[in-house]
């Protein structure tokens, strides 16, 4: 397993991640990786360790043991602005915004366009304002003041916000962590066109979810995860959304899938 | 109604009418008054230190022609709109309604403020002063009183009882179920109209007291402090006053068929204001800063005196440049106890530097010495900051163990409650000689800079003004007055301007013609915190007309550069971003890839530095340090910034409301003396403002959200 080949062809090639917290294993020995212009959905049960896993990825945590390919290349993600500046944007499920902030300071926070004044640097604040309506709008979402506060608005309208910055700023891989769980039947909708949208525009997508409902429209394939184990691989072709329901909360193989992947059944 | 008046129905006429006429009036009015002190028949403040152009009219008087001209023009404008039955002239009915409802409420505050005061002190002072009104005034005066003192008491003694019971009930768990006994819950729940209902008597009691102390008042003049009563006013204001909130109820629930119409005119003014303020951190503290400054003005004639204006501004400059990095760190989500002792230790510092000498460089200069000194202070700030982010302990803990820990520097090393004195080391003040060339280079330096800001705002608002009147018919109800605002600051902004180039020549030139190269002596502590009088010979540095009694200290100018800075780097930089950020959602933050600690070791650097500054200020005022130079300071230095609207929580506040919150302070400090209430009160009114300017705070944001 430690020499396992990385995968050239994809964008992200996590192998054989430990994480451990004190004496805690959370994560032992996953595989993950995504593909170019393709939509992941990362599931498992509350606690399986999907989250952390896309900790490791976005600089959050470091990982214990492991290797991580970007775009081909063996990196060290240390911190958020590291997994920035690779080109990964993340959208938090409890992290994504500041209430007390406008929506243009919102959308351009940690890279906010300057003009420079001798050796100052000033926020330029027409264009925070017209560019963030501006791509906003592009990805479907339309605000009428981009003064107004985040706090005054609706948990939908929040989360649209977020991700719509997350797709405007975003380069090769988008992340969204639990984008649709506090969101109404309507609001998570719009969620996954906006998912669409940003493999439209070519980036990859990981759409992290306990919930198979939310995804499994949208999804080019499915990775479950199971106790700090990658239960597997599945392609939307080979499954059912009943069959991948059945494996988040059995955390079991159905026997007609086992023949697809050996390795899970080695492991 | 007033909609149907305009569509020229019969049921809205006669509202309609009235308000033409209310509009005319007031424009009559406005008239009246102009022409009034215009002619010289109605005085406006004789005290001297008003200017006068030539014999003419005061600077006052100036004003209020000018103001109840336009006044009049509008009141005028929108009657005729009225005749006309243009739409517009509804809302600008409302506006001008409004503006008279509040005119005329200044102008009795202006009598009920003073008498209120100085009624209330005499009450306080003289024992016999009632059996001196039954004897002077006769038993109809004391009869008044009599009659709203028991108002009073009943209406508190009632609102007392309830709230007593209601508090009963909450307590003891057994009498829950009395709040719902009829009887018992109309105490305990009282319904809205039974509070209005005692309201009113407490007002009608205050009333009646009032118009006692409108008879016995001028019989004691001159006993307190306060202005001595101008009765003549009260009839007037009472005339713009009572047609004026009549007017203003009738026109503000206007029940239009229209849904564009009803929410235009939903709009009242005062929702207007609530929701324009509520856009602002600060806006208790602006609301409080006006009322405060308003009610000293109106209570005594000392307050608007140069020499108690520079007297609170002196007194609380150091403390307001403090409060600036308190807000920094506030909206970071941080707290500072130890800034006190950070200001002592910085004060030590300086003091020992420049007499006992520092380690390996031996006696310092003022200047070294002070740099070294602010060093000392960005080392005890990034102590805190470090302490915190290593440890993650909160902030509050950090700073009271270094609030004391810091402390004990200056206790030691100051042995006795001795005081580290310059004088004992030196026998004069430092002298630093200064080529009256530098004068000239700054003087060149500051007209560059005005002569840029001016190229780049001036084109900006004539561009703004421009286009608000090409597009004045599409704006609304105020497209063209606001187009005319537009111009009138465009022309206001540029009048200032050249009138600091005007004074940045003249100091030019009097340098100029004082000879280039010629040696000027500066005290090297009035260059950190002098009177500005005193820099210089006669103070002629600055070639300023100031009053030779007011104490205009040179802190008071840095703390306005500092505010202005700040206030910049705040709100235009990334930086500033970061800072909100970091206080308002430290996850969202570091997931933004904000460096959230170091954000806060940075703010907690800015604090200390800013505390090392005002340390030498005040060193510089009065050069000797005492062991517990500074103590106390952290909380109120934290009042200042919480009156200014930083929320404690962290992601909310403002620079300009730290300035605010000072101003309010100073102007507590001297104003409560000025008025003759004793100065033991003013920590009782600093605590009943900052919970009150708090709760203006929410309630005003809550008015955003809603």
């Amino acid at each position: 397993m430690e020499n396992m080949q990385q995968n050239p062809d994809a964008l992200v090639d996590m192998i054989n991640i430990h994480k451990y917290f004190g004496s805690v294993q959370v994560l032992r020995g996953v595989d993950f990786h995504v593909d170019r212009q393709e939509i992941v959905g990362l599931l498992g049960d509350n606690g399986a360790g999907k989250s952390t896993l896309i900790k490791v990825l976005t600089g959050f945590h470091t990982l214990t043991r492991g290797q991580i390919y970007f775009d081909g290349d063996a990196v060290t993600i240390a911190s958020p602005h590291d997994a920035r500046e690779l080109g990964i944007e993340t959208v938090h499920q409890d992290l994504a915004l500041v209430p007390l902030m406008s929506i243009a300071r919102n959308f351009w926070l940690g890279q906010e366009p300057t003009y420079e004044v001798g050796p100052f640097r000033f926020l330029d604040k027409k264009m925070m304002a017209s560019e963030s309506i501006q791509a906003l709008a592009d990805v479907g979402i339309h605000i009428r003041d981009s003064e107004e506060t985040v706090g005054t608005m609706s948990g939908g309208e929040r989360q649209s916000i977020a991700i719509g910055r997350a797709v405007y700023f975003g380069k090769k891989l988008l992340i969204l962590d639990e984008p649709t769980s506090a969101l109404s039947v309507g609001e998570t909708q719009k969620v996954l066109d906006y998912t669409i949208a940003a493999k439209e525009k070519g980036m990859s997508v990981i759409f992290i979810t306990h919930n198979i409902r939310h995804v499994y429209e949208v999804a080019d394939r499915f990775t479950i995860i199971e106790r700090g184990h990658k239960l597997g691989d599945f392609y939307k072709s080979e499954v059912t959304e009943t069959e991948v329901a059945d494996m988040i909360v059995t955390g079991e193989i159905p026997e007609r899938l086992r023949l697809y992947d050996e390795e899970a059944v080695g492991a | 109604m007033m909609q149907a008046y305009l569509d020229n129905k019969v049921e809205g006429r006669n509202i309609g009418l009235l308000v033409t006429g209310l509009m005319a009036g007031a424009c009559l009015m406005g008239l009246i008054v102009a022409a009034m002190v215009a002619w010289g028949w109605m005085p406006l403040g004789e005290r001297d230190n008003i200017p006068r152009w030539s014999e003419g009219l005061n600077v006052f008087e100036n004003i209020v022609t000018v103001a109840s001209l336009i006044y009049a023009l509008c009141a005028g404008r929108t009657a005729w709109g009225l005749v006309n039955r243009e739409r517009a002239s509804l809302r600008w009915a409302q506006w001008m309604l409004f503006v008279s409802l509040v005119l005329g409420g200044i102008i009795l505050l202006s009598v009920i403020i003073p008498v209120g005061l100085k009624f209330s002190l005499l009450l306080g002072q003289s024992i016999d002063i009632r059996s001196q009104i039954n004897d002077e005034l006769g038993g109809l005066a004391s009869a008044a009183l009599a009659i709203g003192e028991g108002l009073i008491s009943i209406s508190v003694l009632i609102f007392a009882l309830i709230a007593v019971l209601a508090l009963f009930v909450f307590l003891i768990p057994p009498l829950e179920s009395l709040r719902r006994v009829e009887g018992v819950r109309l105490i305990v729940a009282p319904p809205r109209r039974l509070i209005q209902a005692i309201g009113l008597v407490f007002a009608l009691g205050i009333v009646f007291v009032l118009i006692t102390g409108l008879q016995v008042v001028p019989l004691h003049p001159g006993v307190t402090k306060i202005r001595d009563v101008e009765e003549h006013r009260l009839l007037a204001g009472l005339l713009i006053f009572l047609p004026a909130l009549f007017g203003y109820l009738q026109v503000r629930q206007v029940r239009e068929e229209s849904d564009e119409l009803r929410r235009a005119v939903a709009l009242t003014p005062g929702k207007f204001i609530r929701s324009e303020l509520a856009k602002s951190p600060s806006a208790g503290a602006i609301i409080g800063f006006i009322a405060i400054f308003m009610a000293f003005t109106m209570a005594t004639d000392l307050f608007l005196e140069p020499s108690s204006i520079a007297s609170f501004l002196s007194n609380v400059a150091t403390k307001g440049v403090i409060a600036i990095g308190v807000t920094y760190l506030m909206i970071s989500g941080e707290f500072d106890l130890s800034v006190g002792s950070i200001l002592g230790v910085t004060a030590l510092s300086f003091m020992l530097f420049m007499t006992e000498g520092a380690p390996v460089l031996g006696v310092l200069d003022p200047i070294p010495a002070a740099i070294l000194a602010i060093f000392v202070a960005l080392i005890l700030g990034a102590v805190n900051g470090i302490l915190l982010i290593t440890t993650r302990i909160p902030s509050f803990i950090v700073t009271l163990g270094t609030l004391l820990a810091y402390r004990a520097i200056t206790l030691v090393a100051i042995a006795g409650g001795r005081i580290l004195r310059y004088r004992d080391f030196h026998d004069d003040f430092p002298i630093l000689s200064i080529s009256n060339i530098i004068f000239l280079v700054l003087a060149v330096i500051g007209l560059l800079l005005v002569l840029f800001t001016a190229y780049r705002v001036l084109p900006f608002l004539l561009r703004g003004a421009q286009h608000a009147w090409s597009i004045r018919e599409d704006n609304g109800d105020f497209g063209t007055s606001g187009a005319i605002v537009r111009f009138v600051v465009l022309a206001v902004v540029a009048l200032i301007m050249l009138a600091i180039v005007l004074w940045l020549v003249a100091v030019f030139g009097y340098h100029v013609s004082a000879g280039g190269g010629q040696l000027v002596e500066v005290g090297y502590f009035d260059l950190f915190n002098g009177r500005v009088l005193s820099i210089g010979a006669e103070g002629d540095l600055f070639h300023l007309d100031i009053p030779r009694d007011a104490n205009v200290r040179l802190a008071i100018l840095w703390w306005f550069i500092f505010v202005v800075f700040f206030h910049v780097i705040l709100t235009s930089t990334p930086f500033g971003n970061s800072i909100f950020a970091a206080g308002g959602n430290q996850g969202a933050a570091r997931a933004q890839g904000v460096n959230v600690d170091r954000v806060k070791v940075q703010n907690f650097v800015i604090v200390a530095v800013l505390t090392g500054i005002a340390a030498i200020y005040e060193t510089a005022r009065n050069p000797g340090v005492d062991p517990l130079k500074g103590q106390g300071w952290e909380l109120e230095v934290i009042a200042m910034t919480v009156i200014g609207g930083a929320l404690l929580t962290g992601g909310y506040g403002s620079v300009v409301g730290s300035l605010l919150g000072a101003l309010i302070f100073g102007m507590l400090q001297t104003g409560l003396v000025l008025v003759g209430i004793e100065s033991r009160l003013f920590t009782g009114t600093v605590g009943v403002i900052i919970i009150a300017a708090v709760v203006l705070n929410t309630f005003v944001r809550g008015a955003q959200r809603n």
